[in-house]
């Protein structure tokens, strides 16, 4: 009789594992990125940049890699704990590194990776032509080096190295930050550190050739990582609205017992739920070589966008004019919300992938 | 192009579900399909004959304890038989209350004798069960129930009103709750008894529902019920049936996402293949969303199932995390059936008896999804349940 909760993790990691992992990434969190300073030091680039050498001690730097010894459970658990502290750590760039260089017989490759282990580098990410928003622009690789604009790249303030995924030919490249012919702009908006738009003019790259397919692979595990993302810093808001509830009262009595509030967070915890189920899920398929993972994955992306954003303005008019102001811990984490799902073509996408899975592709 | 991935159950029971898939080939035939699809819509999906079929070799109480003579199979394996028999449309009703509800109580509640006497009966198909709960004053409100019973020598008499029990006109016995005692608290005078609707004094009155069946209102007139037909211990009853809805509140939810599944593919297929003022339905940017949408969520409606037959597994009873499968699930099939209408168009108002439908069945869904989100506790009591056990929010 195979049970439900032995089917085995491929990484051989237990429940109770993930959960002491849990425990642990958040304290570690609140230690060194505590709520009540967060809203000052994401604008303070030193203390950003002192994020990544802490999270890389604790080897959170060599997440996906092939013997990190943890698989895509794990990781998109600890990107949930980032958003539950709203701590801008350039994770993204390194999963995606890891995932994509830590297979290859190549020395340069493994010196950016040991660095980047050690918490010496720091990768922003820009997936180009594999990104999923039509807007966010495509690198092309001609013989003087590396050509285009890319929108939206997170994690420049504090980043050592850009990782470029390039369609033509397949393969990613690596900038270093301070490379000849790369121009940086800072694009504010919603995303707090803001994103940053990327102009190559021939500039110098290390190259690493790659199948198409696998690139695809890790755009979609970016895509699952800024759900989880999302995830996290919408349950961390929904918390502190449940925890409001209780003890406001308004009217003679506490505002948590009026049912239309009641009946609000509880679509809260539908949404939040679902939405962590079929992100574990498909991380799970992942893990054990289910090729429907990626069918889980845009299940998890799709569902995720409308229903956790949802959830994120539930909390704020739970909160009421108490969360509208910037130092409550509300708004960084609506903020981030909202940002994170619609990264690299959100619901949409997610959506139309489904859609092609299902009905076929439209050419 | 492709179905939805099967649920990820694990090597064994997509095993079994091999094996169920084997049976209904033999047994569910297409004559045998023929001949359902011939009675009056509101007969379909309650066959004696078949839950008999189903009784002789084994696969009704396959997830029951084996001292009760169940296979004690594990909620995944529940999951691929529910599945396969609900994707296979097989009728199941006439026997799915006696096993999923009553059996669940009697394990807990029965007598030896009392487990004895119903559990093989419902085992083989041929004890057809209606629940009597609702009444005019007492729906939401359960333990509001009025129906009396009072003791008389070896018997209890019992006298009131109940309301909206589906399959009551079909079944052979009803799992009636009664107040035994109204002097106490609500909750702490309800009592039931297992009651043979063939006995005199009681008027059952069916009527046409919105989905198409029938439900219906019976009255008590001095009924009548030996005092060995009464479960668990006098006034316990509430007990017993927050016990017997626990159990069913998890796998009930499975045959839903199952029916939603089956015409999700209808639906797909359709699509798929459809071409209407000279274009092909598929290539639709806004239909290719709502495709994608729905799978998305059937994806979140089954992991809210699993993660309900983990906690079985593990020996805990779904509260919150029940109430949460349900909403999701039943509001799904209404969200289902509204997307499905705007799909199709005028064509999706037809029923599965017209012809000319595109796809049948979908107006029925659309009518079958109203009770889905009232009957076994209402999304609005689900709601409650989620925002008090759930997020422990004050009464």
């Amino acid at each position: 009789m195979t049970s439900i909760n032995t089917i085995s993790d491929k990484n051989g990691v237990s429940d109770e594992e993930r959960d002491l992992l849990r425990r642990s990434v958040r304290d570690y969190l609140a230690d060194i990125w505590p709520a009540d300073k967060a809203v000052e030091r994401i604008n303070d680039t030193q203390a950003l940049a002192t994020l990544w050498p802490a999270l890389a001690q604790q080897g959170l730097s060599s997440l996906g890699c092939d013997d990190a010894g943890v698989g895509l459970r794990e990781i998109v658990l600890v990107f949930e704990e980032l958003g539950r502290a709203a701590a801008p750590a350039p994770l993204l760039g390194a999963i995606a590194a890891n995932l994509a260089l830590s297979g290859l017989a190549s020395n340069a490759a493994q010196v950016l990776l040991d660095d980047l282990h050690h918490g010496k580098a720091a990768f922003a990410l820009a997936l180009g032509a594999f990104d999923g928003d039509a807007a966010a622009g495509a690198a092309t690789v001609r013989d003087d080096g590396l050509h285009g604009t890319l929108a939206f790249v997170e994690g420049i303030e504090t980043a050592t190295h850009i990782l470029v995924f390039t369609a033509s030919p397949s393969g990613v490249a690596v900038v270093t930050r301070d490379a000849s012919g790369l121009t940086v702009t800072a694009t504010p908006g919603l995303a707090v550190p803001p994103y940053s738009q990327v102009t190559f003019e021939g500039t110098p790259a290390l190259r690493f050739d790659m199948a198409g397919e696998r690139l695809d692979d890790v755009a979609q595990i970016a895509r699952l990582a800024c759900a989880a993302r999302a995830l996290g810093s919408a349950q961390r808001a929904f918390d502190l609205a449940v925890e409001h509830v209780k003890v406001r009262k308004q009217f003679g009595q506490f505002v948590g017992q009026f049912q239309a509030i009641q009946h609000k967070l509880a679509n809260g915890l539908i949404n939040l739920d679902g939405a962590r189920l079929a992100i574990d899920h498909s991380a799970k398929a992942y893990d054990e070589g289910n090729r429907d993972w990626r069918i889980f994955a845009a299940s998890a992306v799709a569902f995720a966008g409308p229903a956790l954003r949802a959830t994120a303005v539930e909390t704020q008019r739970a909160l009421g004019a108490i969360g509208y102001a910037e130092e409550h811990e509300a708004p960084r984490h609506f903020r981030r919300v909202h940002a994170d799902l619609v990264r690299f073509g959100g619901t949409p996408r997610a959506r139309a992938q489904l859609a092609d899975f299902l009905l076929g592709a439209v050419s | 192009m492709a179905t939805l991935p099967a649920y990820d159950l694990g090597p064994a029971a997509s095993a079994f579900r091999a094996d169920v898939r084997d049976w209904l080939a033999r047994h569910w035939t297409a004559e045998r399909r023929a001949e359902h699809r011939r009675k009056p819509f509101k007969d379909r999906g309650w066959d004696v004959a078949f839950s008999e079929l189903m009784g002789r070799d084994g696969w009704i109480g396959i997830g029951w304890p084996r001292r009760f003579g169940g296979q004690e199979r594990s909620p995944a394996e529940q999951i691929a038989f529910i599945t396969e028999m609900a994707n296979a449309g097989a009728p199941t009703q006439a026997h799915s209350t006696g096993e999923s509800i009553v059996a669940q109580a009697l394990f807990k509640h029965g007598t030896k004798d009392q487990q004895d006497e119903w559990l093989s009966a419902i085992r083989s198909g041929r004890r057809p069960f209606a629940l009597g709960y609702s009444e005019p004053e007492a729906g939401s409100d359960l333990a509001a129930l009025r129906a009396r019973a009072v003791r008389d020598g070896d018997d209890w008499v019992v006298n009131g009103q109940k309301l909206w029990s589906t399959g009551a006109d079909k079944a052979e016995y009803i799992w009636l709750a009664v107040r035994t005692d109204p002097e106490v608290k609500k909750q702490a005078g309800i009592s039931v008894l297992i009651v043979d609707l063939k006995s005199p004094g009681i008027t059952i009155r069916p009527s046409l529902a919105l989905y198409g069946k029938t439900f219906s209102a019976q009255f008590y007139d001095n009924v009548r019920v030996p005092a060995r037909n009464m479960i668990g211990v006098v006034n316990t009853g509430w007990t017993v049936i927050a016990d017997a809805l626990a159990a069913e509140r998890v796998m009930i939810g499975v045959k839903r996402i199952a029916d939603i599944e089956r015409v999700f593919d209808q639906l797909t297929e359709y699509v798929r293949t459809a071409v209407v003022g000279g274009k092909a339905l598929r290539e639709n940017p806004v239909i290719r969303d709502r495709i994608g949408m729905l799978a998305a969520d059937i994806e979140i409606a089954r992991q809210f199932q699993m993660r309900n037959s983990r906690l079985v597994e593990q020996g805990r009873t779904p509260t919150h995390e029940a109430a949460m499968g349900k909403v999701f699930s039943s509001e799904l099939q209404e969200r289902f059936a509204q997307t499905a209408l705007d799909i199709l168009g005028t064509g999706g108002v037809l029923s599965e008896d017209a012809e000319t439908a595109p796809v049948g069945a979908m107006e029925q869904v659309l009518r079958h999804s109203i009770m889905g989100m009232i009957g076994g506790g209402t999304s609005e009591i689900q709601r409650n349940v989620i925002a008090q056990r759930g997020l422990g929010l004050p009464r």
